[in-house]
């Protein structure tokens, strides 16, 4: 990118690393938040509220996500910009958040010289998303931002999401100001009423504002130590969050459209069906042409849509198909969490990845359910990717159970 | 938590307790033991006042005949609220714990302002007024004219407190001034002067300084103090001056021409009592022939007027004859008013001892040593007899008279200064007198003296050595206390130079230099980018603040700064600072961040409180030394060296470093707050400054962080901002700076606490 070459920074330019600092002993007893031990920390933090299985969460998110886009983040203290390295991070955090939430929508705004602009509307496709993101690159930063602005905005599109979904905010500020043109307390009631969860990630300091507004919707607030804390903190908010309050359980009527043409399922006429017809999701746009007989076709109502999931903007009817939802399976069951155990000394390797243990590692984990050993590293992993337990899996009587 | 300091059990109301507050029970304790004084020093935020009241109360209720009651001096009202708020959770907790009703008496006490219950004159706003209006309410005489004349408007509320309140006391308990005012409604007494006779029994006692340390007031309030108290005074890194402005008196040409009014008020008053009832005025002439001290003096409302000089010194004879009658006094007067106004007419400054003083009005005006003496009192006896009820009109009579009994009492430790202008409008003809007390130990001596225990504590009171010199007292402990912390939360950095390598500093040579004023300018943008939510900076002084402000104008600095963040400007005046204090709170608080400009040894540098987001970051622009050229403090200068050989140089960097460790202090409010602290002059890396700051400062400031470049400093914040921000909770103090009772009790524990008892 052209660009990118003209905000390259040298050596000289950037900001004082005392490399040798981070690995420094503390002989006065005070905690240093060291990287590594932060970031641990916070995962272990991670694994023990995710693991107490009775939780509700909100598997239907709407989430907003809203972009900093005022003068400071311009600076480089997160390479090559705090903006586009953001943006970077976002991409991944669209990709990852859509795989673990596939019936989950997503917008994104950004504010900016005292106002906010939406980017993205509230939508399942991803591919829209990471184009958006992509395009932001090219924007300039400049002014400041104004979180009350953004939040009504956010709000604005949130407040009509059916009552049973898990409504959110993300901000990813980097201000360390904020200008608005009325009294925020006010927003934020209106957004705890609304039952609004605002979660902000803060890319230089602890703003009091920030963290108010986080605490007072049941939100997170955190505030980065380098990029690679960002990104932990940034893909933190890919699980669903526990849900605030009493949502009442209810039943969420869903069509399954039928797929390819080939696949006839019988709900509907199959010549109408496949018609030549314009997707709804484009026909506001001038690009939009008609389209083939590929697409999905609202049970209800009919409306044709070139991609799931989706509302149907004719009837409401939310349409998935059944593997996104059988992807969110594992959000009802969470596997329990492992046991910690001091070395155990006739477990002499990870039962996941055989990983030898060394006296350095002091923890390892159990599973409850097969008795398996595995290593802290396998145990996140399991947790946050695999979702199922390889012992449990690997063995017929505890598989069998769990399917039951 | 139930405590075992060195074989004391004390009752601690919280289930934590911090390292350095185990510490300062223990040194505490040994001073109680040695019966002796003692010097404290303690961070602001780690408790002070809840570990002194528990460990005192539970040395009362230990050895009740060796310490039988705690008075204890804070500055303002909210202080004193603080104070009594911690005593009724402690005493709360003993309750729980006892499982009975502790008979323990603890009492707020203020002025008739914060007391007053009277319907009308509770609504008045100015202290004086309150004073002199209940005085016509509740004099003796007004009083015994209401017996007579039913039309006489007196108070119904000290009426019922005379009537019933001195038989019946106050029941155990813990009253705050609103709980008092609460009883008093309650009861229909006056609660001032419920508090005031309650002052007697009392177990503890909890008012401001001016009580014990101002003679005027001590004298009628806390003479019946037992002998065996415990004296504390807390925030007491300024007592010394509080002590010196007690003794001071300061006439100017204003006042004198108010106090001729007066003169001639009490001229025609003594005329028309001449005419309808000269008994009266006989009788005061006898009285006074008689040597008896105003028989009425013990009516305790009577308190209006009192002799500003230290009961040892007040003379226990009859009034000179000189002065005995009405007129003859009043003449007096009229000669010593004259007197003062000529000795005003000055084109330079004049200053002379009090001898000198007395030598010359002995041979201008012929008036002695002696009566001079007499003035308070004598005035005091006329008015009385007179029976004037309205008190707000004679003030400037009163100083003047309180001048002439000072001046011609002490021959030590005072000076006149007579300046003919102010040095800064040099061509505006505006005459002081200035009385000055150069002496601090003058007025605090009684009180050293009285007590057995005088507690001196706050939190920054480096150097320690200072206090004991300067006050002239010998106390038994003297330890200054760090904070114990699990996370470095405070920042403290010394930045000299800018960007430009310019050294920064307020030096009179350079702080005109358009360089340095630049480069303050930029670290205050540079910090205001970098720095979230409120930014407090102090400068040496108003003047050096309005030009350092018009020249960023112009520079275009404060254009770039309100880019960042809303700025806010102390004034002289109290209103206007108040306002934008609060609209400071507000910016703060709604996250638009603010920046404010103040002044050391300002309202602000006092007594406000940036506790969290308020005050993140502090900047000190320059040394906060005081006017050197003042003529005052060159007079005490002088008396220090002379009498206490404190060299000047000393004296002043040792104020300047307590106001600049004072206004640091103000961002830092408890464990779990953060702030950087910024000391933006280059003369603050020398050692001579930098080893008098407070311990708990010092002790953060590392070698590589005291030459520090604007960029430098600005790097520094940042990364230390972020790591600040990481989720910091109790569990992560606990063990460290959060001690559990088993924790406490525990081996390791006990020897880090008496290694760090020894090493200080």
């Amino acid at each position: 990118m052209a660009d990118e070459d003209e905000t390259k920074e040298y050596r000289w330019e950037s900001g004082y690393e005392k490399t040798w600092e981070a690995i420094k002993e503390d002989d006065d007893g005070l905690l240093e938040s060291n990287v590594a031990e932060l970031v641990a920390r916070a995962k272990r933090k991670r694994a023990a509220l995710k693991a107490s299985g009775a939780i509700q969460l909100g598997m239907m998110r709407h989430l907003f996500v809203i972009v900093d886009s005022s003068e400071c983040m311009f600076l480089q203290d997160l390479k090559p910009t705090r903006f586009l390295c953001v943006l970077k991070l976002l991409e991944v955090f669209v990709h990852e958040f859509f795989d673990l939430n596939p019936i989950s929508q997503l917008g994104i705004l950004t504010t900016k010289l005292k106002r906010s602009d939406k980017i993205t509307v509230l939508a399942g496709n991803q591919k829209k998303h990471i184009e958006a993101l992509q395009h932001l690159k090219d924007l300039s930063c400049e002014g400041e931002p104004s979180l009350q602005n953004s939040l009504e905005r956010a709000m604005n599109g949130l407040k009509n999401m059916p009552a049973h979904s898990s409504r959110e905010i993300l901000v990813l500020f980097g201000s360390l100001t904020t200008c608005d043109p009325g009294d925020i307390q006010k927003t934020i009631k209106s957004l705890k009423d609304n039952n609004i969860r605002v979660s902000i990630i803060g890319l230089a300091a602890e703003v009091r504002i920030c963290r108010e507004i986080a605490k007072k919707t049941g939100g997170t607030y955190n505030v980065l130590i380098d990029d690679h804390h960002l990104k932990e903190l940034i893909l933190s908010q890919v699980q669903p969050p526990a849900v605030a309050g009493s949502i009442e359980a209810s039943l969420v009527k869903m069509g399954f459209p039928g797929g390819t043409p080939t696949l006839n399922d019988g709900t509907s006429d199959s010549s109408a069906d496949h018609a030549p017809a314009y997707c709804l999701c484009h026909i506001d746009s001038e690009t939009s042409s008609l389209m083939g007989p590929n697409g999905y076709n609202c049970p209800q109502c009919g409306s044709r849509y070139c991609e799931l999931p989706v509302e149907c903007k004719q009837c409401g009817l939310t349409l998935v198909s059944a593997p996104h939802l059988a992807r969110s399976y594992h959000h009802l069951f969470p596997i329990k969490p492992f046991v910690e155990r001091a070395q155990v000394p006739d477990a002499t390797h990870c039962f996941a990845c055989a990983k030898l243990f060394v006296e350095a590692e002091t923890n390892v984990y159990e599973c409850e359910n097969c008795n398996q050993i595995v290593c802290l590293d396998c145990d996140l992993f399991i947790r946050e990717t695999l979702h199922t337990c390889p012992g449990c899996a690997s063995d017929p009587v505890t598989a069998q159970m769990k399917t039951n | 938590m139930k405590l075992n300091v060195d074989g004391l059990l004390v009752y601690f109301p919280y289930d934590y307790i911090y390292p350095e507050q185990f510490s300062y029970m223990l040194e505490l304790k040994r001073a109680l033991d040695a019966k002796g004084h003692c010097l404290l020093e303690m961070p602001s935020g780690t408790g002070k006042t809840t570990t002194l009241l528990s460990l005192i109360v539970a040395y009362m209720k230990a050895h009740p005949l060796d310490l039988t009651k705690l008075v204890y001096c804070s500055r303002t009202v909210p202080e004193i609220e603080k104070v009594m708020e911690e005593l009724r959770k402690l005493m709360n907790y003993y309750e729980k714990e006892m499982g009975m009703e502790q008979n323990i008496l603890g009492l707020a006490l203020s002025s008739r302002k914060n007391l007053c219950i009277h319907p009308s004159v509770s609504k008045e706003r100015e202290g004086k007024v309150v004073d002199g209006r209940c005085y016509s309410l509740t004099a003796s005489f007004v009083r015994a004219r209401h017996a007579a004349d039913d039309a006489v408007p007196i108070c119904d509320f000290y009426e019922g407190f005379d009537a019933h309140g001195k038989e019946f006391p106050l029941p155990p308990g813990v009253y705050n001034l609103d709980d008092l005012k609460e009883y008093g409604q309650m009861k229909r007494w006056c609660p001032y002067f419920l508090a005031r006779h309650t002052i007697i029994h009392a177990n503890i006692v909890v008012y401001s300084y001016h009580y014990l340390l101002d003679p005027k007031i001590a004298e009628v309030v806390s003479k019946e103090i037992s002998k065996t108290s415990v004296v504390v005074f807390d925030e007491a890194h300024n007592i010394d001056n509080v002590c010196i402005d007690s003794m001071s008196v300061k006439i100017t040409k204003r006042l004198l021409d108010k106090c001729s009014n007066s003169i001639t008020i009490l001229e025609t008053t003594i005329s028309n009592m001449k005419e309808n009832d000269s008994k009266r005025l006989e009788k005061e002439y006898k009285r006074l022939v008689e040597g008896l001290r105003d028989a009425t003096i013990a009516r305790e409302t009577d308190m209006a007027l009192v002799n500003p000089v230290l009961p040892s010194e007040v003379l226990e004879e009859a009034v000179p004859g000189t002065i005995r009658t009405a007129e003859h006094f009043i003449a007096f007067l009229k000669r010593v008013v004259e007197y003062i106004k000529t000795r005003l007419r000055v084109q330079q400054v004049v200053q002379e001892s009090p001898a000198g003083f007395l030598r010359d009005i002995h041979t201008k005006v012929c008036i002695d040593r002696k009566p001079l003496r007499f003035t308070a009192e004598r005035l005091a006896s006329l008015i009385r007899t007179l029976e004037i009820s309205d008190l707000t009109d004679f003030s400037p009579l009163v100083t003047v008279s309180h001048f002439a009994t000072l001046v011609s009492t002490y021959t030590k430790g005072f000076t006149i200064i007579i300046e003919p202008f102010e040095d800064r409008a040099p061509t505006v003809s505006n005459p002081i007198l200035y009385f000055s007390c150069l002496d601090s130990s003058i007025a605090i001596k009684p009180v050293f003296n009285r007590f057995q225990t005088v507690v001196i504590t706050s939190g920054t009171l480096s150097p320690l050595d200072m206090y004991p010199k300067i006050l002239d007292f010998h106390p038994v402990i003297m330890t200054s206390f760090t904070m114990t912390l699990a996370r470095p939360c405070i920042l403290p950095m010394i930045v000299s130079k800018g960007n430009d390598q310019v050294a920064m500093s307020s030096r009179y040579e350079t702080r005109e230099d358009t360089a340095v004023i630049r480069n303050y300018g930029n670290l205050l943008v540079e910090v205001a980018a970098a720095v979230p939510d409120g930014i407090v900076c102090f400068f040496t002084s108003y003047l050096y603040l309005e030009t350092i402000v018009s020249s960023w104008y112009d520079q275009g600095i404060i254009d770039q700064l309100q880019r960042h963040k809303l700025l806010f400007i102390e004034t002289q005046d109290a209103a206007e600072t108040s306002l934008a204090l609060i609209n400071y709170i507000k910016a703060c608080d709604n996250g638009r961040g603010a920046v404010l400009l103040s002044v050391a040894r300002g309202k602000v540098s006092e007594g406000i409180d940036f506790d969290h987001h308020l005050g993140r970051a502090v900047l000190m622009f320059g040394i906060p030394y005081v006017y050197t050229q003042s003529r005052i403090l060159r007079a005490r200068l002088e008396y220090l060296r002379d009498q206490f050989q404190i060299r000047e140089n000393d004296f002043l960097t040792f104020d300047a470093m307590r106001h600049a460790a004072q206004c640091l202090g103000r961002c830092m409010r408890g464990k779990t707050d953060y702030g950087i602290m910024v000391l933006a002059d280059k003369r603050f890396s020398r050692a001579d400054k930098r080893s008098k700051l407070p311990k708990w400062i010092q002790e953060h400031l590392k070698d590589t962080n005291c030459n520090l470049s604007t960029e430098e400093c600005v790097q520094i914040c940042k990364r230390w901002l972020r790591q600040m921000a990481q989720p910091f909770s109790r569990e992560d103090q606990l063990g460290i700076s959060l001690l559990t009772l088993e924790q406490l009790q525990s081996e390791e524990m006990q020897k880090k606490i008496q290694q760090r008892a020894q090493g200080v």
